[in-house]
């Protein structure tokens, strides 16, 4: 909103007219401006999270005293007790982080100092952690509430002692495999074996390289599906942050990591030519799996880091099935719709809770409860949220947010679907829609500029019978490119206003007509 | 409807050409790190008070171009972490907006930034692929010389090797300098070990008061304060230990000051610092900060891990001189010993104090970190459990060791066994766990006492089908044994308790210990 009023106060300056007459347009070219999608700032966002105590309830949940709990993993116990793994490798558990009285949490110190646990999940009894050396397995023989049998069930990997060499794990699949994905050493090298790779560790121990390409991972996670998806960070060949799918063989885009193929008869990796684009590389090379969801860098958020899927069955709002993708530096969640159009997952991003006291790096929801628990620490990246770590936890208040609730695409255009039906003259209205797209540089350096970028016209808007769903039919729709969505001033039936009003499409593939 | 849509035309002409997009690039990108207020966000480097934004603009170019890392020092406090390179991201016209927003709204109205210097300095270093470091930057674009209340100052360098301080008027000056900076550096004698050097000038007293000096060096050195010795650093050492605080009652206006400074052999340092009536820090007069009471030193902190109640600590870490698969221990009776999960081997040992935190735990926790006590052995290095004749059956990735990281090369190799893990007893103690084809092995360690001293008893079984050779220490200065008891690398008494024994092999200088499946060998650690 400043930088709309200082563009006003210079406009006003360059011809000579007085503010007065330019204050009553203001509201109209607030719209305006939202529709032009230049309005994806900092402001708009703190709108938004202005209103999110409406519909969901964030709590902070009191860490041990005294103790340094920079969050890096969660996992759910039975008996609704719920663990933390720290940066420092402590693993805490608590009895009554769901209550709501906090003041009585207790915690238990389960282990110490293990080596910065990226990932955790109980089962059968056992706590397990992937840890920068190995995947261990955790168990209280004697009963006593510590761990005192550490198991290592898988250290097949590499590591050269680089502090960036992060390995994520997610939870078992239905085979009992764990995926994992292996950060480069730091940007731009692969000091040791499988560096810049996703495995997945059977029960029994087996290490299977699945992925070759990865380069700096935040997090990784299924969907209701059982396909995993993991988040890759801005930086050489990733033009921007993104939620990429670990197609089984696939090469997520990063050739750094390429000369581990070799060790376990893998297919070599491709070779990608820097400076092209995404959509040109992966239709040379089939086996390169361009990002399901390109999280627009600087305005979905910086670094993006767990990943959770929504299958709660409404406990946790009406987002069944939908990925909600941590976001370290922006202190948020994000949420995606994904759908699978020839063969390739793609979807829309929406910006969804905010306001964290530190950047988040775990993301996990009780499917059964639809408590969601978050936790992280800003220790040598910041984040928004100012304090040095945090553990809370969110509830859906019962009441729903009016808001996009999905994009789908179609060969002619869009498919919005609302949270309420729609107030249908304004939702019937070309006029509140605006659509720009843009892709990035897929290059060797560092991050890329938005490139390619061009404006598509939204037809026509036809609402259906039941208010929930506007067909968009739009003209000059571009394979491989970010559609940012725009919505103007489109109430719900009941006059409710948007909570938010854009999202961001990647659309890897049109679909064809039906 | 008309007339707004012409504003909204208008406001984009001169929105073009407004530094507010510089604003918009920096809320954008920046702003994460750097915060909204150009003061850093929790404990990143801040804009504000700075020098690094200000200056020469080629140098904040090259910033934003291809990113920092490593220590930098900034507005008094060393920062150890990276900044992504911008260059791929942005455009030139967006990098000078933003810089010019920066050093206007930040660095106290340093000139404006255009695209026409981006792109010169774009191109001038377009094969850079790294970040850059301070060290380099300061090289080719330094800071200015910092105005100081040293005025006049003039350096005298003599050539010689003293380990007392001479009488300087007998002796002949290699060389005399006046220096337009008022900052003491022995970098300004050219010279490495065995030199003096006598800085003269005048301290330029702002206000009457009293004034606290802080004066140290390496080696040695005196200072003069208005004609009168009021502090001395003497002998041979580093500084820290021997800094000298010393008050003084000084009128506004100049006074004079003499530093008299020997260096013997080694580092070559001299800190000098004051505190004013109204200081609360220390100004410092010459280019190295700090010292014992140095309030500008590098906060360095100390987290230390030890045992507690009785319980030995772990942590599993990084830690220097072993492999990155690395779990120290720490017992309550003061010995230390690092395992290493790669080679299956307890590699270090030591006594004192166990682990420090401080590095691992704090920023984005960079580096190996030191064992914290004392008597640090390397027992061995490569692989700790062997078999006769053969290498094993267990694959195991590993990168084979190059000079150059282009030769590199990983490889699958075989191995006798794998790490299976540890587990605890109530008081903290780890049992090892390894295991190959038809064998495995379990190395378990308790602290006790032997003829008064501080002792770790290591219980070493194996149970299969095959005999395992274990390296307790390889390339090392091994003698004995002599009734049971072998001595390693001049310092490290292992003992045989009961079972097989261990063997000094002099080909390799190594100690082994050969074990039968279903056998168990007891052996006892203690300092000499």
């Amino acid at each position: 909103m400043k930088k709309l009023s200082l563009i006003l106060a210079l406009a006003g300056l360059a011809v000579g007219v007085s503010a007065a007459p330019a204050a009553p347009a203001k509201a109209a070219k607030a719209a305006k401006a939202a529709k032009s999608g230049k309005l994806a700032t900092v402001d708009s966002i703190r709108v938004a999270e202005a209103r999110q105590s409406d519909f969901y309830e964030r709590v902070e949940i009191p860490t041990p005293a005294g103790e340094v709990t920079e969050v890096s993993s969660i996992a759910l116990l039975p008996g609704k007790k719920v663990a933390i793994g720290t940066r420092r490798g402590d693993i805490w558990v608590a009895e009554g982080a769901y209550d709501a009285d906090l003041s009585k949490i207790k915690w238990t110190k389960y282990a110490s100092n293990q080596h910065e646990p990226l990932g955790m999940f109980w089962k059968e009894g056992s706590m397990y952690a992937m840890q920068r050396p190995e995947l261990t397995r955790l168990t209280d023989r004697d009963g006593d509430g510590r761990a005192d049998s550490f198991d290592t069930v898988s250290s097949q990997w590499g590591v050269s002692g680089d502090y960036h060499e992060y390995a994520f794990g997610s939870d078992p699949d239905k085979n009992g495999d764990v995926w994992m994905v292996l950060c480069l050493t730091g940007s731009f090298h692969a000091h040791a074996p499988w560096r810049g790779w996703a495995a997945k560790i059977t029960p029994e121990g087996k290490f299977i390289p699945v992925a070759s390409g990865i380069r700096s991972p935040g997090g990784i996670g299924a969907n209701d599906k059982g396909d995993f998806f993991y988040t890759d960070n801005q930086g050489v060949w990733n033009g921007s942050s993104s939620l990429k799918w670990l197609r089984a063989g696939s090469f997520q885009g990063n050739p750094t990591g390429n000369k581990s193929a070799a060790l376990a008869n893998f297919p070599t990796p491709p070779e990608p030519t820097s400076g092209s684009r995404t959509l040109a590389e992966r239709l040379k090379f089939p086996e390169y799996v361009p990002p399901a969801l390109i999280l627009p860098h600087g305005k979905v958020g910086n670094s993006p880091s767990g990943v959770a899927c929504d299958m709660s069955k409404g406990k946790f709002g009406p987002w069944e099935s939908h990925m909600l993708i941590g976001e370290q530096t922006a202190s948020q969640v994000q949420r995606a719709n994904l759908e699978v159009v020839n063969g390739l997952y793609q979807g829309a991003v929406f910006h969804f809770l905010g306001g964290f006291e530190a950047g988040l790096i775990p993301v996990r929801m009780d499917q059964e409860d639809g408590t969601l628990f978050v936790g992280g620490s800003n220790r040598g990246w910041g984040s928004r949220g100012s304090k040095n770590f945090t553990f809370e936890r969110v509830r859906f208040k019962g009441k729903v947010p009016f808001e996009m609730h999905a994009i789908s695409a179609r060969n002619d255009g869009f498919e919005v679907t609302f949270t309420h039906p729609v107030d249908a003259a304004a939702a019937a209205d070309v006029a509140n829609y605006s659509m720009d797209t843009f892709t990035y540089i897929y290059q060797s350096s560092y991050g890329s500029p938005e490139v390619d970028q061009t404006t598509p016209t939204v037809k026509s808007a036809t609402v259906s019978a039941d208010g929930l769903k506007v067909r968009l039919i739009v003209d000059g729709l571009v394979r491989g490119n970010v559609h940012h969505l725009v919505l103007g001033d489109i109430k719900s039936k009941a006059g409710e206003t948007l909570w938010h009003s854009e999202g961001w499409y990647t659309l890897n593939e049109i679909p064809a007509a039906k | 409807m008309r007339t707004s849509s012409l504003l909204a035309l208008l406001a984009s002409l001169v929105f073009v050409t407004a530094a507010e997009d510089g604003a918009q690039v920096y809320n954008t990108l920046c702003v994460a790190c750097h915060g909204p207020d150009g003061k850093g966000l929790n404990g990143l480097p801040p804009l504000v008070g700075s020098d690094w934004p200000k200056g020469p603009a080629a140098r904040s170019i090259k910033i934003v171009l291809s990113g920092m890392e490593g220590p930098v020092e900034v507005a008094g406090k060393t920062y150890n972490i990276v900044m992504p390179p911008q260059g791929a991201v942005l455009s030139d016209e967006k990098i000078a907006a933003a810089l010019t927003y920066v050093r206007k709204a930040f660095a106290g109205g340093a000139g404006a930034v255009t695209p026409d210097e981006v792109k010169v300095v774009r191109a001038a270093t377009a094969q850079r692929t790294t970040p850059w470091t301070a060290e380099e930057l300061l090289k080719d674009h330094p800071f200015p010389p910092a105005k100081t209340a040293l005025k006049n100052l003039v350096g005298t360098m003599y050539k010689g090797e003293w380990k007392v301080m001479p009488d300087f008027s007998t002796l002949k000056p290699a060389l005399m300098e006046d220096f337009n900076v008022g900052v003491i550096d022995p970098d300004q004698s050219g010279l490495k070990d065995a030199f003096a050097m006598v800085w003269t000038g005048q301290f330029d007293a702002p206000a009457d008061g009293k004034y606290t000096f802080l004066f140290d060096c390496d080696d040695f050195g005196a200072l003069y304060v208005g004609g009168e010795r009021i502090a001395e650093v003497k002998g041979i050492g580093p500084v820290g230990g021997r800094a000298k605080e010393v008050p003084v009652i000084l009128k506004k206006g100049l006074t004079p000051l003499r530093v008299e400074y020997v260096e013997f052999a080694g580092q070559e340092v001299v800190v000098l610092g004051y505190k004013g009536p109204k200081d609360k820090d220390y100004k410092w007069l010459s280019k190295a900060k700090g010292g014992k009471a140095g309030k500008a030193a590098k906060p360095r902190v100390f987290i230390p891990i030890q045992p507690k109640d009785g319980v030995a600590a772990i942590y599993r870490n990084f830690i220097d001189k072993i492999t990155p698969r690395a779990i120290g221990i720490g017992f309550p009776n003061g010995l230390n010993i690092a395992y290493s999960a790669d080679n299956l081997a307890a590699e270090l040992f030591w006594n004192g104090k166990f682990m420090d935190g401080g590095h691992h735990w704090t920023d984005r926790g960079a580096g190996n970190e030191p064992p914290a006590g004392t008597n640090v052995i390397k027992l061995s290095d490569g692989q700790g459990v062997l078999l006769e004749g053969v290498a094993g059956d267990v694959v195991r990735y590993v990168r084979e060791k190059g000079k150059e990281e282009k030769e590199w090369k990983f490889s699958a190799i075989k191995v006798a066994a794998e790490f299976k893990g540890y587990d605890l007893d109530k008081a903290g103690n780890p049992t090892f766990r390894s295991a190959g084809e038809g064998f495995a092995l379990t190395d378990a360690w308790l602290p006790e006492e032997y003829s008064g001293k501080a002792s770790l008893t290591r219980s070493l079984k194996v149970t299969g089908a095959k005999a395992v050779t274990i390296v307790l220490a390889r390339d090392l200065a091994v003698s004995g044994p002599s009734d049971g008891v072998s001595e390693i690398a001049g310092g490290l008494l292992v003992r045989a308790v009961s079972g097989p024994a261990p063997k000094t092999n002099a080909n390799d200088k190594s100690l082994t210990l050969t074990l039968k499946p279903g056998e168990t060998a007891v052996l006892g650690y203690s300092f000499r």
